[in-house]
């Protein structure tokens, strides 16, 4: 046995095998990417346990995300802020976890993407699953996670290889999902899954611009649609309004004594999405109420001239350029509204 | 702490670097170590740091104790206080809320009122791991099998030598302590075979359970309705070679680590799923808690040595505990349980049914005795005796109408893996990695290397957790 040969060959062909995966997935079209995954979203909320009054705080669903482009919101009032929002997940558990476990006081911008804000309050469903299983991970996280994440960041902003997702898209390169993509045969009868691949890239602050594929290609941004609909059909739970928002109301009434600054958004969705939400999830029964009893300062896109003709590429979240436009005029809005201040200014 | 982390190569480097360097002596190495330990575990958790210390303080002194103390009275009293201090945490922390629950329903039978909160407990990482090791030293001290250790810091690191301090293997006193008395370097070939072992541990770990057959595994147990025969045996053979590849995984990289730092430890795993029987089952699965149960259960339980029916007493008592040491549940009183009555009946037919082995019958007894260990794998792995109860039917054909979960691919990726994990077994059962390796040649041996790497990643995963560290 010459291990010290074996030894010399291994990480010679480790070295040669690895080098081609990362050229050949480069030459795929993929970049260098981070995972949004719990520890980057527990990075950003731990930053809330010291945040001040001048600080604000996004929530909501994947909309929020997509549609307020931190660059611009700090051009504008001098804050960066903080992104909490989490895809597909119900924004209810993160801002009863900010209300109830912090001090924070300052602004709280909650997006109302109404499929999912009045979705449900039963802890074992998925949006609220999604969004509570973040909050409880930042609370238990170990020493050795947060080493991990902070180890892994910068493997992840230069190498392809290690890209993988806590989402599980589609198009991930990690074992797991190439072999969950080969398929022989639909022994279950079951309707399959359609291919939902990634459509944005994520930074380290979690601003989260969408793909230039997404907003240019159509047949890309139709795969999303597809999954959209694929997701709306198959869901055969209703609305919890009333749960969800006195939920929601006993939070916002709570943050709001302690001097709270609360804020809800309706971001853009076009197309089918709209359609549908305007007939099943209207403005006059979720959206309205809500803000009537909440009392909070309220936006809703369709009031405003610049935002009606925003077309979402995949019916539900803007382009990174309209994300941009978005984002800047409606706290412009919000600034002349007196609903946020400029602490440049201040 | 986890082996498939980064963290954990970052750690490593930096222990191997300062354990090599030569700004320390061996006592000063020892206390790196030491340290490292500490930081390894208290990384998790760290206030839980502090049990390991009362364990390791109340041990030493009782091993102090028993040493010098001749009056059998009081020798029975410091053993009988680190068994109270070591089970009681044991007890505390694993099984608190078992108690308090079974309590509450034996008094709601018998007509009391009675509820109770439960208690909101956190589970060590590998508490049943350590103070097995620990009061291995008492009792064994006690009984005047092994020396005393020489110094507290040899007695301290043999409790909480970071690479088997959570899953084992769960090391005697005379194996690890006495390694400590002597500087100790790995040579350039302990160091790379321990670098190989380590990375086949983390392939078997990252790969083959996290990669290839936890996701079946889970979807199986996790499903709701009666599964498919084809289903729930896909489930069942997925689980019993994840449990498998994640512990022995765990054991390999555990012995590779620490012959990297020239420290022996044993051998925790003997291709167990080639095993003929029960008794040889357990001679090859998890041995250092098998031998453990043996000598510290089993022999003053009265072992073989007072007839037969005792003996099957013991055999029934021992996995009943070997069990419960598993998991705080009775399904894993079950699955103890399920393993005692293999033992007694493999006894009671050896007494009656001679069989000579060859390679023929060989590999059916060892097919038939994995079979039936996957039945027992059923209730270690199902959370509720419903889930269980569902998977047995299914596995016996008796749900004809059951629900197809799988898909085609995954089944075929189960059974093509343990396929080969069963032939691996079967061809590996009567020599070593060690001694096939002296045999294959560099290249190959270099290329599978790589391959595993290449593999581990691109698999990366988010570091799932052993499933031992629970234990």
């Amino acid at each position: 046995m010459n291990l010290k040969q074996s030894l010399f060959i291994a990480i010679a062909l480790s070295i040669i095998c690895l080098l081609s995966w990362e050229i050949y997935w480069r030459s795929q079209g993929k970049i260098p990417d981070l995972d949004d995954d719990k520890n980057l979203w527990a990075v950003q909320r731990a930053k809330v346990d010291n945040a001040t009054e001048n600080d604000a705080v996004l929530l909501g669903s994947s909309r929020v995300l997509f549609d307020f482009q931190l660059d611009e919101w700090q051009a504008e009032t001098g804050v960066r802020p903080i992104q909490l929002a989490s895809a597909g997940a119900s924004p209810l558990p993160i801002f009863h976890d900010i209300v109830n476990n912090t001090n924070y006081k300052g602004t709280i911008l909650v997006g109302v993407t109404p499929g999912l804000f009045f979705s449900t309050t039963y802890p074992e469903a998925s949006p609220w699953k999604r969004a509570q299983s973040r909050v409880d991970y930042f609370k238990d996280r170990t020493y050795a996670q947060r080493l991990n994440h902070w180890l892994s960041l910068p493997l992840q902003k230069n190498f392809v290889l290690v890209s993988t997702s806590e989402e599980g898209w589609s198009d991930d390169i990690d074992l797991k999902s190439l072999l969950n993509n080969i398929s022989i045969s639909n022994r279950t009868g079951k309707p399959q899954y359609p291919p939902f691949n990634s459509f944005a890239y994520i930074e380290e602050d979690r601003n989260n611009p969408m793909s230039e594929k997404t907003a240019t290609d159509t047949v890309f941004a139709n795969s999303i649609k597809t999954v959209w609909k694929f997701l709306i059909m198959g869901n055969q739970n209703p609305p919890e309004r009333e749960a969800t928002t006195n939920f929601f109301l006993a939070d916002a009434k709570k943050f709001m004594e302690r001097g709270g600054n609360l804020i809800l958004v309706r971001c853009p969705s076009s197309g089918w999405i709209k359609g549908g939400e305007d007939k099943f999830l209207s403005r006059e029964e979720f959206w309205e109420p809500l803000v009537n009893a909440s009392k909070a300062k309220a936006y809703y896109f369709e009031d405003y001239d610049q935002f009606k003709n925003l077309i979402c590429p995949e019916d539900s979240h803007l382009s990174a350029k309209d994300a941009r436009f978005f984002t800047t005029e409606l706290v412009r809005i919000m600034k002349a509204d007196g609903a946020l201040s400029n602490s440049k200014t201040n | 702490m986890l082996f498939n982390s980064l963290s954990f190569i970052v750690f490593l480097v930096i222990v191997l670097a300062l354990y090599y360097s030569k700004l320390f002596n061996w006592t000063g190495k020892k206390r790196m170590l030491l340290f490292a330990s500490y930081v390894f575990y208290g990384l998790w958790n760290p206030p839980l740091v502090i049990l390991l210390w009362i364990s390791t303080g109340v041990d030493w002194i009782t091993g102090k104790k028993l040493s010098t103390e001749e009056n059998q009275k009081k020798r029975k009293l410091w053993l009988l206080l680190s068994m109270c201090v070591n089970l009681g945490f044991l007890g505390f922390f694993k099984y608190g809320n078992f108690l308090l629950e079974n309590f509450t329903h034996l008094m709601n039978s018998i007509g009391v009122e009675y509820q109770a909160q439960p208690m909101d407990i956190i589970l060590p990482m590998g508490i049943s791991f350590y103070t097995f090791q620990t009061m291995s030293y008492t009792i064994d001290m006690y009984l005047k099998r092994t020396e005393r250790a020489k110094t507290f810091l040899d007695f301290a690191l043999y409790v909480t030598f970071f690479p088997q301090l959570v899953a084992g293997p769960i090391v005697r006193a005379g194996d690890l302590i006495s390694q400590f008395y002597e500087e100790k370097r790995a040579t350039i070939n302990q160091f790379i075979w321990g670098t190989f072992l380590l990375t086949i541990g983390l392939f078997q770990k990252v790969v083959l359970a996290d990669t290839l057959l936890s996701d079946t595994s889970d979807q199986v147990f996790g499903a709701k309705g009666v599964l498919s025969g084809l289903d729930a045996w896909t489930g069942t053979l997925a689980f019993s070679g994840q449990i498998f590849f994640d512990f022995a995984g765990y054991s390999t990289c555990a012995i590779g680590i620490a012959l990297m730092l020239g420290i022996i430890l044993p051998d925790n795993f003997r291709y167990p799923y080639a095993a003929i029987g029960f008794s040889d089952l357990w001679r090859r699965w998890h041995i250092s808690l098998s031998t453990w149960l043996r000598d510290y259960l089993y022999i003053p339980l009265g072992g073989n040595k007072h007839g037969v029916l005792r003996m099957y007493v013991a055999l029934m008592v021992t996995m009943l505990l070997g069990g419960l040491w598993h998991g705080a549940a009775w399904t894993f009183v079950i699955w103890g349980a399920l393993h005692g009555i293999y033992l007694v009946i493999e006894r009671l037919l050896r007494n009656k049914i001679q069989i000579k082995i060859n390679a023929i019958n060989g590999i059916f007894l060892a097919l038939l005795t994995y079979t039936l260990v996957n039945f027992t794998w059923v209730f270690f792995r199902a959370r509720e005796f419903s889930t269980a109860k569902n998977m047995i039917t299914s596995m016996l054909f008796m749900n004809g109408d059951g629900e197809k979960l799988l898909q085609s691919f995954d089944i075929l990726k189960v059974f093509v893996l343990i396929t080969l994990l069963f032939i691996c077994h079967w061809v590996m059962r009567n020599t070593s990695m060690e001694e096939v390796s002296k045999k294959t040649s560099p290249w190959v041996l270099g290329i599978v290397w790589a391959v595993m790497f290449f593999l581990i990643a691109i698999a990366q995963g988010s570091g799932e957790q052993f499933i031992y560290f629970q234990f």
